[in-house]
């Protein structure tokens, strides 16, 4: 296997580099759909430039990355677009291998279900087998780093990619099961963007999983390993939270990072959805509705995690997908992370009801978020209201599509442990409908 | 002073600009000059020579640059803060540099230019100055003791008509053009696409560059600048409330900045305390050269780089606790036994 996944980066490689020397490489990068103020490229080199002149990056409402990254780039910002390639390189490759992982814990999990004799007779079809699953990895890695969104992220020189890297060696550290590393990880993702909290659920489940600790909230081993995680991930935060004061000696960053995060004050146009709320919203209502959005962002956690609690990676990723969805500065970036996992569920095909209508929204929104932007801002015959639809447009897709897979995903555990021709009480053919 | 926005009145900033220079190569300071342009041809998104102001084709002389000083600029120069500038009815917040503070004994050049018509200046496409108001400003200045001597220079179409209603003593007038006449502006410079300057003030700039600060040129040489046949319009002027005759009027009266300084062949002791010591004879001072206009810097040496600096390094503190971690989440994970291999 890792031939070919070396040609899909050598590949990916060229596209890239061949993308930087252009000149379509300044146009993508100023971009908003690609470079949302949280982690434009622009203001990367700003910060520093302010750092070089002796004022601290913070002072005024233009940087807002992390004192990590400001150490990142301070030495390698004239290799910008070899560290950029390099962590979508190093993304995909922990994204490979994490898969690979995934692949055997769902065969083992499938063995001992089969033997446990928990599947109904006719299931044989809905089985997965490693035949199917041997290229799975390969497509993942495939699915990110060509896709068009991580390559225009790639060479915006959008430091969406750092945070896409540490969220997929997050998620190879779950999977391979190690709780250290797993902490240390999603604190550091905690830490770049504040959202990847959400996926604390979804690790510790697998986490547990993993222990062989049964999710019951009487248990005593449960509550431990609990304590025991969360413990490592609060102390890893702490820590890199401290060591990021003693770069510039001062709390700065916290206002400028999460402050921004948080309150959403900068309302530049974006795929999201605050930015046109929060332009057209009183003053003495803001308050109140940014509260409301960012609390949507983590809502979804606990009621998908008493759902989805024996399936933590399908968890992990539709609260992937809802991250990216609902964050206060999504970009395509963010999009193009939880798109490379969908060839993970490619046997669920066949129970997506949407799948052709909602990929075409979103390659066509795709395709006319420049053009009302242009029609917009240049040409002066739209306003904004043509940009926040196709905004909406945009993310519904994403919402249908989620929530579409999650459907298919249901019915086919359903179908797993009712068999496939399920019949009601009087012995005709049944429907399942999702309510 | 010029009325006029907007890129296809670039002429008329050139125009201002030039004479502005002018005045300041004979020795008028800032401090004395009250600028008023709409100053925006040196960064309209129309010009392809961004931060220059050119007024001679082929783009050889710019005069924008580093040292002027535009007292009113943009939506400031309207007719009220014109005549406020004249009579002195200023708020007391106005700074000085946008006061004229001249007494009995000041010779005032006033040079005006832009669009204009029978009797009136149009201000920035929206109001106009009659030479009505022009004319009881300048009484108001004469019975305010504002002026000694004041030279009034026009070159708008029917330029003229702008001075035929003075009455105030001491007014010396020149106008590019008559009554019924138009001015007409000097080539075109196919570069920046418009034209660069008006053909009066084109000419009476190039007498006024063989004009140093030592010369003994009078008003009626400034009267011929510009015959009709390389002005098309028939130059004015008004002398008849003048009291001195215009042909013992020194150009630099008005355009320069003379210091009267005697000559004496006598010692003064200064001090009393060093009788020995003598003075040095104060010496009368010459411009040695006239300073020409091509001698500037270019614009290209002006708008410098500066260099990178890297200054700012993290502390060490951080680079030792932030490596500190990550070993240890190395060894961590993957055990300690590879450090025996390590080291």
């Amino acid at each position: 296997m890792a031939a070919p996944l070396v040609l899909v980066v050598l590949a990916a490689v060229t596209v890239r580099a061949a993308l930087y020397r252009s000149s379509l490489a300044a146009f993508i990068a100023e971009r908003v759909e690609v470079a949302s103020p949280l982690n434009a490229w622009k203001r990367v080199v700003e910060g520093l430039a302010l750092l070089d002149l002796g004022v601290s990056p913070y002072s005024g409402a233009i940087f807002h990355e992390t004192p990590l990254i400001i150490y990142l780039f301070h030495f390698l910002i004239e290799y910008a677009e070899l560290v950029f390639m390099i962590t979508d390189v190093l993304t995909a490759v922990a994204l490979y291998l994490a898969i690979q992982d995934f692949n055997k814990v769902v065969f083992k999990k499938q063995k001992l279900l089969i033997e446990l004799d928990k599947y109904a007779p006719d299931v044989a079809e809905l089985i997965q087998t490693p035949m199917e699953m041997h290229y799975i990895p390969l497509k993942v890695a495939l699915f990110y780093l060509l896709n068009p969104y991580t390559v225009m992220s790639c060479v915006a020189k959008s430091t969406c990619a750092i945070n896409n890297s540490v969220i997929a060696f997050f998620i190879l550290a779950t999977i391979k099961g190690s709780a250290f590393l797993s902490a240390v990880f999603l604190a550091l993702a905690t830490y770049q963007s504040l959202y990847p909290l959400t996926l604390f659920a979804p690790a510790l489940l697998y986490l547990l999983q993993r222990q062989f600790i049964p999710v019951k909230l009487k248990s005593k081993s449960f509550w431990l390993y609990t304590m025991q995680y969360a413990s490592l991930y609060l102390c890893s935060l702490v820590v890199i939270i401290c060591l990021s004061f003693f770069l510039l000696n001062s709390w700065d960053f916290i206002p400028s990072v999460y402050g921004f995060i948080l309150s959403v004050p900068d309302l530049t146009p974006n795929i999201g959805l605050f930015w046109y709320f929060f332009a057209e919203m009183f003053e003495h209502f803001s308050l109140f509705f940014v509260c409301v959005f960012q609390i949507n962002v983590f809502f979804y956690t606990i009621p998908l995690a008493i759902k989805l609690k024996e399936h933590p990676v399908f968890f992990l990723f539709v609260q992937l997908a809802i991250i990216s969805i609902f964050k206060s500065y999504p970009t395509v970036g963010d999009v193009a992370l939880y798109m490379a996992f969908l060839p993970v569920w490619s046997h669920l095909y066949r129970f997506l009801r949407n799948i052709f209508i909602l990929s075409c929204v979103l390659i066509f929104c795709s395709f006319l978020f420049p053009v009302l932007w242009h029609l917009w801002i240049y040409a002066g015959s739209a306003n904004s209201n043509f940009y926040y639809a196709i905004t909406l447009t945009f993310n519904i897709g994403q919402i249908l599509l989620i929530s579409d897979y999650f459907y298919a995903f249901l019915r086919r555990e359903y179908y797993l442990t009712h068999g496939l021709h399920l019949t009601r009480q009087d012995g005709t053919e049944a429907m399942l409908v999702l309510k | 002073v010029c009325t006029s926005r907007f890129w296809f009145n670039y002429r008329h900033v050139a125009n201002t600009l030039s004479v502005y220079r002018s005045v300041k190569r004979l020795g008028i300071p800032d401090s004395h000059i009250v600028l008023m342009l709409a100053d925006d041809m040196a960064c309209n998104p129309r010009n392809p020579k961004p931060a220059t102001v050119f007024s001679h084709k082929n783009m050889e002389l710019n005069v924008y640059g580093d040292d002027v000083e535009v007292d009113y600029r943009s939506y400031e120069v309207t007719v009220e803060n014109f005549l406020r500038v004249l009579t002195g009815r200023i708020p007391p917040s106005t700074p000085r540099s946008k006061r004229l503070l001249s007494d009995d004994r000041s010779n005032i050049l006033i040079y005006m230019t832009g669009h204009g018509g029978n009797g009136f200046l149009k201000f920035q496409d929206s109001e106009e100055i009659t030479n009505v108001e022009l004319a009881d400003a300048f009484e108001q200045m004469w019975q305010k003791r504002r002026y000694n001597e004041l030279l009034f220079i026009i070159d708008t179409c029917q330029g003229a008509s702008m001075y035929e209603r003075f009455y105030s003593p001491n007014i010396m007038a020149l106008a590019s053009s008559q009554v019924g006449e138009d001015s007409l502006s000097h080539q075109p410079d196919l570069g920046i696409g418009v034209h660069l300057m008006d053909r009066y003030t084109f000419y009476v700039l190039e007498f006024l560059e063989e004009i140093h600060p030592a010369s003994q040129t009078n008003m009626n040489d400034l009267f011929q600048v510009c015959p009709k046949s390389l002005c098309v319009s028939t130059p004015g002027h008004r002398t008849d409330l003048f009291q001195r005759d215009p042909q013992n009027v020194l150009i630099t009266d008005f355009f320069g900045s003379v210091r009267k300084v005697e000559i004496t062949a006598e010692t003064l002791s200064l001090d009393r305390d060093v009788p020995g010591l003598e003075s040095k004879l104060p010496e009368e001072e010459l411009a040695t050269e006239p300073l020409k206009y091509a001698e500037q810097l270019p614009v290209a040496q002006i708008i410098h780089q500066k260099p990178k600096q890297k200054d700012w390094h993290p502390p060490g503190g951080f680079i030792l606790g932030l490596w500190a971690l990550i070993i240890m989440v190395f060894f961590k994970t993957y055990g300690i036994k590879h450090m025996k291999h390590v080291f």
